[in-house]
């Protein structure tokens, strides 16, 4: 709902002065009825992008393919020079995602929902410049201390290419996220050759989030069939004990872990066992396929 | 029937009797209400990295220049540790690399979009030392950006400063120099988390600042603004983030002492934590 808002609030900062009126109010209108309409149910989970990576049937295409052709369109979004480059990442990432991958779209959508409205609570920041007079296309003045929040042209154009960078960028790593596993992430890295410490603390720290998230729900769950939660001073209690616990419990969960895995005999880097992912002909094609449509919007003229 | 009663009242009150409250407790108790009473009130700011795609290439690069001998030096670091010490540290490392995941993506109530966060760093720089937290701190920053979409791989370099670099070198200055003025140790871990906590947000600021100054003031008035925009939220949290602290390392004391004392943790004595 707030994301509804903020669209609408947004979009019209955002073009005002560039459309009529008539059209503009509209616009901004039914941007917001459906993005409320899109994001009206669903609990989102923690972590749910983890499960949806799993689900995805891009999973199955070699992680370093996927992680370098998106990471480079990442790059060639952000530093092109137009508007294009960002919105056709942004539908072609949703393509892929929706369409070849198999997610639902909704779930698509409550997924990039929540950076898509930090986003445009940073771009409002960006939007609204401290000026002495009232020269810009926006005025709101500020009382006491006699000078205006403005918006003008110039930062209406630069605010619309932040963000439209933004929108191609977010998009790529939606997409890495919602097809590739936190494990194929590592084995990336790893390849890399990032020191093997770091890749060690990753797979522990990826492990121990989950020990630390599980252990919250269950206690969460075990305080609430007690009534834990029933009204606010019960509630303040209940989150006062699980919160005293949780670290104490987890550690001592962490460290039974780390005991089973040296009781197998696991001295040096913890590894696993990979997926043989070849990159097959029609892989490499779409990517390249992307990536020169991208560089071709990247230096359109203006 | 009249037993009955008896017997669900008699278990009533030993349920009650269960839920009196030592003295640590009731100091958890009230710690836990001031989370709430922050968490719940209306936030209205951006999250405290700065998302994918916010910042133009050539500051990406430059900040990701920037973090690099941190980075090595933190490796270098950790590798030292681990082999001095047992097996404990690498636990105690990725807990606290975990705990820094866990705070700064913490979202209580989730208002849509609407929240600054914790740095969780503070922890990490105390016991360990700034370098160390710089590798935990972005081992977390790209689970953030893959898992929650919370900052992204773009502008890594810029957050990672921010978040992993310049405040828990911060912390860590102020928690031995407070130390060093024989100011209590609970004391000097709030201290220097809070101030640790503040300065990230500041040099955040600052970054988005640098990358997008303002028409008429330049980078200083447009630093400004970024700042009022994080204000509201981060304050408070940032003390927050201070008591927390404090209440996770005195719980350590209890449950892992001796891994404490490996990484020599609170050797000289002061305070009462």
């Amino acid at each position: 709902m707030i994301t509804a808002i903020l669209t609408m609030v947004f979009s019209w900062c955002l073009f005002s002065g560039q459309l009529p009126d008539s059209l503009l109010v509209p616009l901004c209108v039914l941007l917001g009825v459906l993005i409320a309409f899109v994001s009206r149910y669903g609990h989102s989970q923690s972590l749910s992008v983890d499960v949806l990576a799993q689900m995805s049937r891009l999973r199955t295409v070699n992680p370093m393919l996927k992680f370098w052709i998106l990471f480079i369109l990442m790059i060639v979004c952000i530093a092109s020079a137009n508007v294009y480059t960002g919105l056709f990442l942004l539908v072609a990432m949703l393509v892929m995602a929706v369409f070849v991958g198999g997610l639902p779209l909704s779930r698509y959508i409550r997924v990039l929902a929540l950076p898509v409205s930090f986003l445009m609570i940073g771009g409002l920041a960006l939007l609204f410049e401290i000026s002495p007079s009232s020269m810009g296309v926006l005025n709101i003045p500020v009382p006491v201390f006699g000078f205006w929040l403005s918006v003008s042209a110039e930062t209406q154009a630069r605010t619309a290419l932040v963000v439209a960078h933004a929108l191609g960028a977010v998009s790529c790593l939606c997409l890495i996220s919602l097809s590739t596993p936190m494990p194929d992430i590592i084995s990336v890295l790893r390849r890399m050759r990032c020191p093997s410490v770091v890749i060690d603390l990753m797979y522990l720290i990826y492990r121990y989030i989950f020990i630390l998230l599980t252990l919250h729900r269950e206690m969460r769950v075990a305080a609430q069939s007690r009534l834990g939660f029933r009204s606010y001073r019960t509630s303040l209690r209940a989150t006062g004990m699980i919160y005293s616990n949780l670290l104490a419990r987890s550690y001592q969960f962490a460290s039974k872990n780390y005991d089973a895995m040296e009781s197998r005999c696991c001295d040096t880097g913890i590894r696993f066992l990979e997926r043989p992912n070849r990159i097959s002909l029609t892989h490499a094609m779409v990517a390249a396929a992307l990536l020169a449509a991208a560089l071709v919007l990247c230096f359109l003229p203006l | 029937m009249r037993n009955r009663v008896k017997r669900l009242a008699s278990r009533l009150s030993a349920f009650e009797q269960s839920l009196t409250f030592s003295r640590s407790e009731k100091v958890v108790l009230a710690i836990s209400l001031a989370f709430t009473v922050c968490f719940a009130m209306p936030a209205t700011a951006q999250a405290m990295h700065i998302m994918e795609g916010f910042l133009p290439p050539e500051y990406c690069i430059a900040w990701g220049a920037i973090c690099v001998p941190f980075l090595v030096l933190g490796v270098i670091r950790i590798k030292r540790l681990i082999a001095n010490t047992s097996r404990h540290t690498l636990i105690l490392l990725a807990m606290a690399g975990a705990f820094i995941f866990v705070i700064s993506s913490l979202k209580i109530p989730s208002v849509t979009g609407s929240c600054s966060h914790m740095t969780g760093t503070g922890l990490g720089a105390i016991l360990f030392g700034p370098t160390p937290v710089s590798v935990l701190g972005i081992i977390v920053l790209i689970f953030q950006a893959t898992l929650l979409a919370h900052g992204g791989l773009t502008t890594l370099g810029a957050n990672c400063f921010s978040m992993a670099i310049a405040g828990p070198i911060i912390a860590w200055l102020l928690y031995k120099g407070a130390l060093a003025l024989r100011i209590n140790r609970s004391v000097a871990i709030f201290i220097a988390v809070m101030l640790g906590d503040l300065f990230t947000y500041c040099v955040t600021s600052v970054q988005l600042a640098l990358a997008y100054p303002s028409d008429v003031g330049g980078v200083v008035a447009s630093a400004v603004k970024f700042l009022g925009v994080f204000a509201p939220t981060q304050v408070p949290l940032a003390v927050v983030e201070g008591l927390l602290t404090v209440l996770i390392i005195i719980g350590m004391q209890s449950f892992a002492s001796k891994e404490l004392k490996e990484i020599s943790f609170g050797e000289k004595k002061a305070g009462v934590a």
